[in-house]
């Protein structure tokens, strides 16, 4: 366990740079949009007060200004998927950057004294904590680039929303930020259960090389297999025969059966089949 | 004692280890010795665990490897295994984390043999002073078996005598050490057993200094022997 814990922390800290990094550019470019934005808007507000138009008017016909209005452009979205798409890069890089270059540094993992399941927890530890850590500090930034909005733009303007709010107008923020704890453990369940069995599949090159993206892909796909059996049944031979907590269940099991499977083939990889 | 049983190895189709067995004494230093590409390494790394074998069996002191067999065992590849950007602090540091059998006061006094310092980072270091962190790493640690992978290969000839002024210290003594390399005359006079290697099997496993009294012939000459024969 101690070992577990060190490998977490040293694996936290070869990524820090570049999760800094992502999380700087988050702030920045969020709040850069709300200024730009903001600003814009209330240029229009001020010429067409300027005008003679009245406030109504200009709330009417200009529509006034809110959270939402930052969320759906680049400025907001931009950087979430930057982060999404460095997370998804870095599932692969965690492994495979031990492998190249001159300084192997997969001898030295492998020649600590410590059960090597180890580092396939450490490696998947670090790649939650990460996702977990984003999600947490964007809604700390929705929270403060919402008082900035507040600073930037005069009250008769501006249409206040709570933090509830602001996630369920954008719709792809549901799937961050789900609406109930069961819907939470059913989308990060199914994220960190494709982390495991992308993590076997890539054990499995690097056990077997070419062989092994083949046996990869063939264990992919057994578990999705395995994991959608319940609703391939459903829909074919047991003709609607569950109810969807049922469904629930049953899947919530195959995937508990699939990461078991992914943790036992990882440890079984590692400690009898792996190459340095 | 490290027993190496009749082990097979296959890359594809090609056999690189074709049923070797040998074995390496604690406080005698082994040395495989054959051309590049003969499977020395290989060897090495099936010892620690790091390629699966086909056939065979390797045990130290009568066990099969195992995660504890690390604070007993170490290997020292040709290339250092610590990430570039760390110091040699960190690396030490790293060491000291992770191995109970970590000797600090060892590694402190390695560190001013080979005359390192532990602020540099191992990115920055010559290829000699890169060779001796990795022999610090290892060295430093408290194993009863240490094994080597061409310690000397692309060094300059100061390093290698400092490097090879380790093995007639204390550092290395009571030891068992398994060394590899392709330029034996380097170290021929350290070795006190040599495996000699060729296609895959051990063509001759001997005592030097048996062969050196008995039949008046150093490690080179019997290789002359093997190899031309």
């Amino acid at each position: 366990m101690k070992n577990f814990l060190k490998l977490t922390n040293f694996e936290l800290n070869r990524f820090s740079k570049i999760y800094i990094t992502l999380i700087g550019l988050t702030l920045v470019m969020q709040t850069i949009g709300m200024i730009l934005l903001s600003s814009s808007y209330m240029s229009d507000v001020e010429e067409q007060l300027a005008m003679g138009n009245s406030m109504e008017w200009i709330t009417i016909n200009l529509g006034t200004f809110s959270f939402s209005s930052l969320t759906r452009t680049f400025w907001f979205g931009g950087p979430i998927i930057i982060a999404i798409v460095t997370l998804l890069i870095y599932v692969f890089f965690i492994w495979y950057r031990d492998w190249f270059g001159k300084n192997t540094f997969i001898y030295r993992l492998l020649m600590i004294p410590t059960a090597r399941i180890n580092l396939f927890f450490a490696k998947a530890s670090t790649i939650f904590l990460m996702v977990l850590g984003l999600i947490s500090l964007q809604l700390v930034f929705i929270l403060l680039e919402n008082e900035l909005l507040k600073i930037l733009v005069s009250d008769a303007f501006r249409e206040d929303q709570s933090l509830k709010q602001i996630i369920f107008n954008f719709d792809y923020m549901g799937v961050l930020y789900p609406n109930s704890i069961i819907q939470f453990f059913i989308n990060y369940g199914i994220g960190f259960m494709a982390v495991f069995v992308i993590f076997t599949g890539i054990l499995f090159e690097r056990c077997y090389r070419l062989k092994g993206i083949l046996f990869g892909i063939l264990f992919a796909g057994v578990s999705l297999l395995i994991f959608i059996s319940p609703i391939l049944l459903q829909v074919t031979i047991l003709n609607e025969f569950f109810y969807p907590i049922e469904i629930f269940i049953l899947m919530a099991i195959t995937g508990l059966v699939v990461i078991s499977g992914s943790i036992w083939m990882s440890h079984y990889l590692l400690n009898k089949k792996i190459r340095v | 004692m490290i027993e190496v049983k009749d082990i097979t190895k296959k890359f594809g189709r090609k056999k690189v280890l074709n049923g070797v067995s040998f074995t390496a004494n604690k406080g005698e230093i082994t040395c495989l010795i054959g051309i590049n590409g003969v499977g020395k390494t290989t060897i090495l790394n099936a010892i620690m665990n790091l390629t699966p074998i086909n056939s065979g069996e390797v045990l130290i002191d009568g066990e099969k490897i195992h995660k504890e067999s690390y604070e007993k065992i170490t290997f020292i590849p040709d290339a250092i295994t610590m990430l570039p950007q760390m110091r040699i602090a960190d690396a030490m540091q790293f060491m000291a984390d992770f191995y109970q059998s970590w000797n600090q006061v060892r590694a402190d006094e390695l560190l001013s043999f080979f005359k390192l310092d532990p602020n540099d980072r191992i990115s920055s270091l010559s290829k000699g002073n890169t060779a001796k962190v990795n022999m610090l790493l290892g060295l430093a640690l408290d194993v009863d078996y240490l094994l080597m992978d061409e310690p000397f290969s692309g060094i300059d000839i100061f390093s290698r005598e400092q490097i090879a002024d380790v093995f007639t210290s204390h550092l290395v003594e009571d030891r068992g050490v398994v060394i590899t390399t392709h330029e034996i005359s380097d170290i021929e006079h350290l070795i006190d057993k040599a495996v000699i290697l060729n296609d895959g099997v051990v063509l001759r496993e001997f005592n030097a200094e048996d062969v050196r009294e008995n039949e008046g012939k150093s490690i080179i000459d019997v290789m002359r022997e093997v190899y031309q024969a």
